[in-house]
């Protein structure tokens, strides 16, 4: 309880020294009513203070229940769907409804191939795959396909060898049917590796029984060389021409293993038993046999 | 031995780099190791040269045997010409063999038989590459072994390799040579042209690192990781570097670029401006021509964006370069409804 003014007596005290009196009793009462003011505006204040907390602890409230509630929403909008199906006419499949049914057989070409060598990965706007090439159990080389899906399926790049007739098989298959369009690149891939093996082995392994330079081309489909054999304890010369006219195979489908003219018979033997050899057995096996065969 | 070979052999001899004299000669063949043990190859490059020419007089060397050491002094610097590429079309689908000795004989049949005077020499090599070195005469002289052809040939490809530095009028005998013993039906000139030999193989024949998206597993690469140098520093456009490194990888691939020198546009657009201010009376294409040269150009492209000199991805343009297989583009407007511009084939 603030003061009140002073006592009638007191007034009459202050009346008398009325010029002292007005000096510092007037200050004193302006003291008190700045006192006064400002405990006022600090009760405001704090009561204004509180009032905003309370507000403000309302409005997180109410937050909080608004998130719930949109939650709540969503997931009914999304259960709706779910149990609903396409809302769109199935009559019609809409261009959307392609892509989706494009992109899913994609998917399930890709699960049925990644055990034989071809893998692939969606990507932006197409499928990018992979093919593997192996030899009898030696890893080789791989290249690489991007396609993409539309409008049409064509590649877009690929690292795939220039010799390899990668353009007529797409015109085969590419459209139609691009497991058939993998599965016949990966022949070639996986044959072509193979050849290139087969020749590098035996240049790498049994250079000493060659005799000049292996003559070999890009795709490995014809090579011809001469080497030698020993029968009896004497050297002879063979002449071998290897033409592989099925590109997605690895053996040759025609062997000519020719000797001079003046040889023995008995070359003529083993140039038609080699002969045999080469259309059955991979060339650098083949020539592992001749120096197991000569050992013995 | 004639003067005119011993003239070229000299002249051959001294363009090798002193460190490589002795291995060419070793590789050539054509002198003995014993003969190769008596020259001094420590002393004055045309001293030594002198030296190979008197042995090579001992052998009888013929202009046959001086143009093997040729194609192997510009197999072992190929950078040193300049290099076009020419693809061939076959319309049939029957395989090819590829004989070498056939396709080499009628190479030099079809040659000799619209050409007497003509030096043909041939020499292959492990990638399956066919080098052919040819020196011209006319029907009056003899052929001029310093103005020589070098034709790079991968068997079975549809691209040949030619380093011309001959008259004109040879070229398209050249040419219908190496369709007829290729088995193809015609040939045209690429707009691919660079110093380095093995950077445009690298492009044709797709050698280059293209970055496919695959499952197939990489190999870890170790990649230089800067130590975080002071941690005090803030890298506040890391999000944005990140972006770009990603942008130019995804472009340009991991590898190094094939190597080219130059890339060249010619620019028949016409002039967008404001309407209200017609700049230009008649409306006719600009004409203009813009050519980026570097040492390396495909390297510094790729390296524009990291450097904050461009904005990345950038203009296909430029970056279509290894994939189109060309690096002179002629530019033109589109027409139709949205004028834009079109690379021509």
């Amino acid at each position: 309880r603030l003061p009140s003014r002073p006592p009638h007596s007191w007034r009459g005290k202050m009346e008398g020294g009325k010029a002292y009196s007005d000096g510092v009793f007037a200050h004193l009462e302006m003291l008190e009513a700045r006192a006064r003011e400002a405990a006022v505006k600090q009760e405001e204040m704090e009561q204004q203070e509180e009032k905003l907390a309370r507000l403000k602890a309302r409005v997180q409230e109410l937050r909080l229940q608004r998130d719930e509630l949109r939650a709540k929403v969503e997931l009914q909008e999304k259960g709706q769907l779910g149990k609903g199906g396409v809302v769109s006419d199935p009559a019609q499949p809409s261009a959307r409804a392609v892509l989706e049914w494009k992109i899913k057989s994609v998917k399930a070409t890709l699960q049925v191939f990644y055990l034989t060598g071809i893998s692939g990965k969606l990507t932006k706007r197409g499928v990018c795959f992979c093919i593997s090439t192996a030899y009898e159990g030696t890893y080789l080389d791989s290249y690489c396909l991007d396609l993409l899906i539309k409008p049409e399926v064509r590649i877009h790049r690929h690292s795939v060898p220039v010799f390899i007739p990668l353009e007529q098989i797409a015109k085969k298959y590419l459209q139609t049917d691009i497991r058939r369009f993998l599965s016949v690149l990966s022949d070639h891939l996986n044959a072509y590796a193979g050849r290139r093996y087969q020749a590098d082995q035996l240049q790498e392994h049994f250079s000493d029984q060659i005799e000049g330079t292996l003559q070999r081309n890009s795709l490995c489909n014809l090579l011809i060389f001469n080497y030698n054999v020993s029968s009896k304890s004497q050297t002879f010369l063979l002449r071998v021409r290897l033409l592989y006219g099925d590109l997605c195979c690895s053996l040759p489908t025609e062997v000519v293993v020719s000797c001079a003219p003046d040889a023995p018979a008995s070359l003529a033997e083993m140039a038609a038993a080699h002969s045999d050899l080469f259309r059955r057995t991979a060339l650098h096996k083949a020539f592992r046999s001749f120096g197991s065969a000569d050992k013995s | 031995m004639d003067e005119t070979v011993a003239e070229y052999i000299r002249r051959t001899v001294l363009k090798i780099p002193r460190d490589e004299i002795k291995p060419m000669l070793q590789k050539w063949g054509f002198l003995s190791e014993a003969q190769l043990q008596t020259i001094n190859f420590h002393q004055l490059k045309d001293n030594i040269s002198q030296d190979v020419v008197q042995l090579c007089e001992e052998n009888s060397a013929d202009i046959k045997q001086a143009a093997v050491l040729d194609i192997i002094y510009n197999h072992t610097y190929p950078n040193k010409r300049v290099w076009s590429v020419y693809q061939m079309n076959k319309t049939g689908e029957e395989m090819d063999f590829f004989d070498l000795t056939d396709f080499k004989k009628k190479i030099k049949r079809q040659l000799r038989s619209a050409l007497k005077n003509v030096t043909i020499t041939f020499r292959e090599y492990e990638d399956n590459a066919i080098w052919i070195r040819i020196a011209w005469g006319t029907p009056y002289t003899k052929p001029n072994q310093y103005k020589t052809s070098y034709v790079v040939y991968h068997s079975q490809t549809p691209y040949v390799f030619i380093s011309a530095s001959m008259l004109k009028s040879n070229l398209p005998l050249l040419c219908q040579a190496l369709v007829v013993a290729s088995n193809y039906h015609d040939i045209r000139e690429m707009e691919l042209r660079s110093h380095s030999l093995n950077s445009l193989k690298d492009i044709v024949f797709k050698r280059y690192s293209q970055n496919f998206q695959t499952y197939y597993p990489k190999p870890l690469q170790e990649r230089d990781v800067a130590p975080e140098s002071d941690l005090r520093i803030i890298q506040e456009n890391k999000n944005e570097k990140e972006r770009i490194e990603r942008v130019n990888r995804e472009i340009f691939g991991d590898g190094p670029q094939p190597k080219l020198e130059f890339a060249q546009y010619k620019l028949e657009t016409m002039f967008k401006s404001d309407p209200k201010r017609d700049v230009l009376d008649k409306k006719e294409p600009f004409r203009c021509l813009v050519k980026f040269s570097s040492p390396h150009l495909l390297e510094s492209l790729k390296s524009l964006a990291p450097a904050g000199m461009a904005d990345a991805p950038l203009s296909p343009l430029l970056t279509c370069i290894p994939q189109k297989a060309r690096n002179y583009f002629k530019i033109r407007e589109k027409k139709g409804l949205f004028p834009g511009s079109f690379v021509s084939p």
